[in-house]
């Protein structure tokens, strides 16, 4: 099965609208071309010209829903469809003028072609004018989709099923026995937040690949650079003591000296957030890498290890509202802050089933506040931008989308809120559910750009993504407490058990707990390094001490 | 439809219209051409989604597909079936502040 939403995929015609292809092919909807009129809100409308109302020829009625023949333009009412169908043979199939969607008289329904949607969507993109980066415009480059290699999938899901039989054999052996690359770090002063980001690092797939391959070898670091201070030295020096086999908690305060080095203004024994730690750590690496490299890509096409496994963009589509021209302006991001939704906004779970507005649901969902950030944001009046095509200021409407996706997904939830006014912060406690498999198809720009233009069938650029859309959770950093004495921990999930690492605590934890805890930051990595991770783990060798882990408490 | 006392009969249907236009059709003529309408129909839009009307909507459909089976629905059935329900819920406040909108408008056009 082919990777991709597959209401997307042709539905049969009618025999009606067959037949009509057949004798017309594409001449019709390419005259019909000429009379569609588009709005700025990506909507579509068939005008007859010099009509400023459009009657029904049978009955002269204006009301409801009006078709209009494809082959004579006769205009007919929702009652007088059949009347013209019978009078005029062949002439079955119309298109319904307020929406610009086929209709078959016949059949008394909605049909649907691709190359009708084509025909529809081409006026829309040609009367958008482009901007600057040609490209880069919505839809541009009408592309096929293409089909992943699924039998490559298969394959891979086949060998899995015997790798967990191995994995579950030797559980039995040796139950107590953690996998390989649990080791608590001990708190060196509330350095809980640092913690619990390493943790988090420690098992992001790509990540943990790399050092453990040697990807930064201290040696030859040493010998090339005259820079003393190296946080990637540092990371892989917690790796290989993470990963030695000893349980005992180990203390990262190199690591942490060194960090403090880089970001000087956060060196301090006060707590810090979290996420901005993540940041500058992602910061610290790439900074040494592009130094030892000596090339300056800008970050979206960087080869450092931090923003190979970080790094997707995202996309900001700003359009004008008198005029519908949208400026696309593509900025590269290594995780995405989610504001949380609140009980304002209408949430759906991903079959798109809707919950309803109406009543109380005082659930936040990760998928919501996903919602949240790629609707369509109406710009207030006091926030109006510059349409390069009036040449004015207009009032606009702002839309997210994510245009391509990282291997590890790391999403950031607003939980502390500084308001400048009143020289306040404060953090946000609200509960937010979040799932542990995620499908980031309806986030990306393809489908949201699709969605803007009503359901068309339409190929938009960006849908042959090589990268699939299906995220496992791995790892999520919680926080409990207030802002100013609050404590992380993260948990972790290894093929698929959680762990609970609490500074130099680990124990295995039941899922219903990791639930219920309060999500601070979340990472997600793509499905097949998931499963390939918890593969290697399980093919990784036990530790020679065999060791039963008890969680002992370093010291601090 | 109101027929002023001495009016001559309303002609069959079909032939061209040489008679006076109602006052529906005025109304909505003058919308139209002033580009009002479809403003009043972005916003009605807009109102329905907030209120969570096109949510109940779709609910509705996708009972009836249901109950019905997806191959033996036509989108004439959806709309026979949920245009009255559609009507009846539409809560009060979104009518009358479309109502004030084309009044005001009438009002301006008027002048």
């Amino acid at each position: 099965m082919s990777t991709g939403n597959p209401s997307y995929t042709n539905p049969k015609p009618c025999k009606h609208l067959a037949d009509y292809k057949l004798r017309h092919g594409l001449t019709g909807y390419r005259s019909l071309q000429k009379l569609f009129k588009t709005t700025p809100n990506g909507r579509t409308s068939v005008e007859k010209p010099n009509t400023t109302m459009p009657r029904c020829n049978s009955c002269n009625g204006f009301q409801g829903r009006l078709y209009f023949c494809l082959i004579c333009s006769t205009v007919s009412c929702s009652d007088h469809t059949l009347l013209h169908n019978q009078s005029e043979n062949g002439h079955d199939v119309a298109v319904d003028m307020e929406r610009a969607e086929l209709y078959c008289c016949v059949c008394c329904d909605q049909v649907y072609d691709p190359d009708f949607d084509k025909a529809v969507m081409s006026k829309h993109i040609m009367g958008i004018p482009r901007d600057k980066n040609g490209d880069e415009s919505i839809g541009e480059r009408l592309v096929k989709r293409r089909r992943l290699g699924s039998g490559v999938v298969e394959e891979e899901l086949v060998d899995l099923s015997k790798s967990k039989q191995l994995v579950s054999m030797r559980d039995r052996r040796a139950k107590s026995c953690y996998p390989l690359g649990l080791r608590g770090l001990t708190n060196l002063g509330s350095t809980c937040f640092m913690n619990s980001v390493l943790q988090a690092l420690l098992h992001a797939p790509p990540f943990r690949n790399y050092f453990l391959s040697d990807g930064h070898n201290r040696e030859t670091c040493r010998k090339r650079s005259v820079d003393r201070l190296c946080l990637p030295c540092d990371i892989d020096a917690i790796f290989s003591a993470v990963f030695s086999g000893d349980r005992a908690p180990y203390s990262p305060a190199q690591f942490l000296y060194s960090w403090w080095q880089y970001s000087a203004n956060l060196a301090n024994y006060e707590q810090q957030d979290a996420h901005e730690f993540f940041i500058s750590v992602l910061d610290g690496i790439h900074e040494k890498e592009s130094k030892l490299s000596n090339r300056n890509r800008d970050n979206g096409d960087c080869l450092c290890i931090a923003h190979k496994v970080f790094s997707g963009q995202l996309r900001s589509d700003v359009t004008c509202m008198t005029c519908g021209f949208t400026s696309t302006t593509d900025e590269p991001c290594v995780d995405i802050s989610l504001d949380l939704d609140t009980n304002n906004f209408s949430p759906k779970n991903i079959a798109n089933k809707p919950i309803k507005s109406n009543e109380n649901s005082s659930i936040s969902t990760l998928l919501g506040c996903l919602d949240l950030f790629t609707r369509q944001e109406k710009l207030g009046s006091d926030q109006k931008l510059h349409c390069r095509n009036c040449q004015e200021m207009r009032d606009s409407v702002k839309q997210m989308s994510i245009k391509r996706l990282p291997l590890v997904l790391c999403l950031h939830i607003k939980r502390f809120e500084h308001s400048p006014v009143r020289r306040m912060s404060r953090k946000i406690d609200r509960h937010l559910h979040f799932p542990f498999s995620l499908d980031m198809t309806p986030y990306l720009s393809s489908s949201i750009v699709r969605n803007r233009f009503g359901n068309r069938i339409f190929a938009f650029e960006g849908d042959e993504s090589d990268i699939s859309t299906e995220f496992e959770i791995f790892a999520v950093v919680t926080h409990s407490g207030t802002l100013e004495s609050g404590h992380y921990v993260t948990y972790l999930r290894l093929s698929d058990q959680w762990y609970k690492c609490d500074d130099a605590w680990i124990t295995e934890v039941d899922e219903g707990l990791v639930r219920a805890s309060q999500c601070y930051v979340m990472f997600y990595v793509q499905k097949m390094l998931y499963h390939k991770a918890n593969e290697d783990l399980s093919c990784l060798p036990i530790s020679p001490r065999r060791d039963t882990f008890l969680p002992i408490a370093g010291c601090c | 439809m109101r027929k002023s006392v001495n009016r001559p009969p309303t002609p069959d249907a079909g032939e061209n219209q040489e008679k006076e236009p109602s006052v529906r059709e005025i109304v909505n003529i003058k919308l139209i051409e002033s580009g009002e309408k479809e403003r009043l129909m972005e916003l009605l839009r807009e109102r329905l989604i907030e209120c969570g009307w096109k949510d109940e909507m779709k609910a509705l459909c996708r009972a009836f597909v249901k109950k019905k089976g997806r191959n033996n629905v036509t989108v004439d059935d959806l709309i026979h079936v949920i245009t009255p329900k559609g009507r009846a819920s539409i809560p009060d406040s979104i009518k009358a502040e479309l109502l004030q909108r084309i009044r005001t408008f009438l009002v301006s056009a008027a002048l």
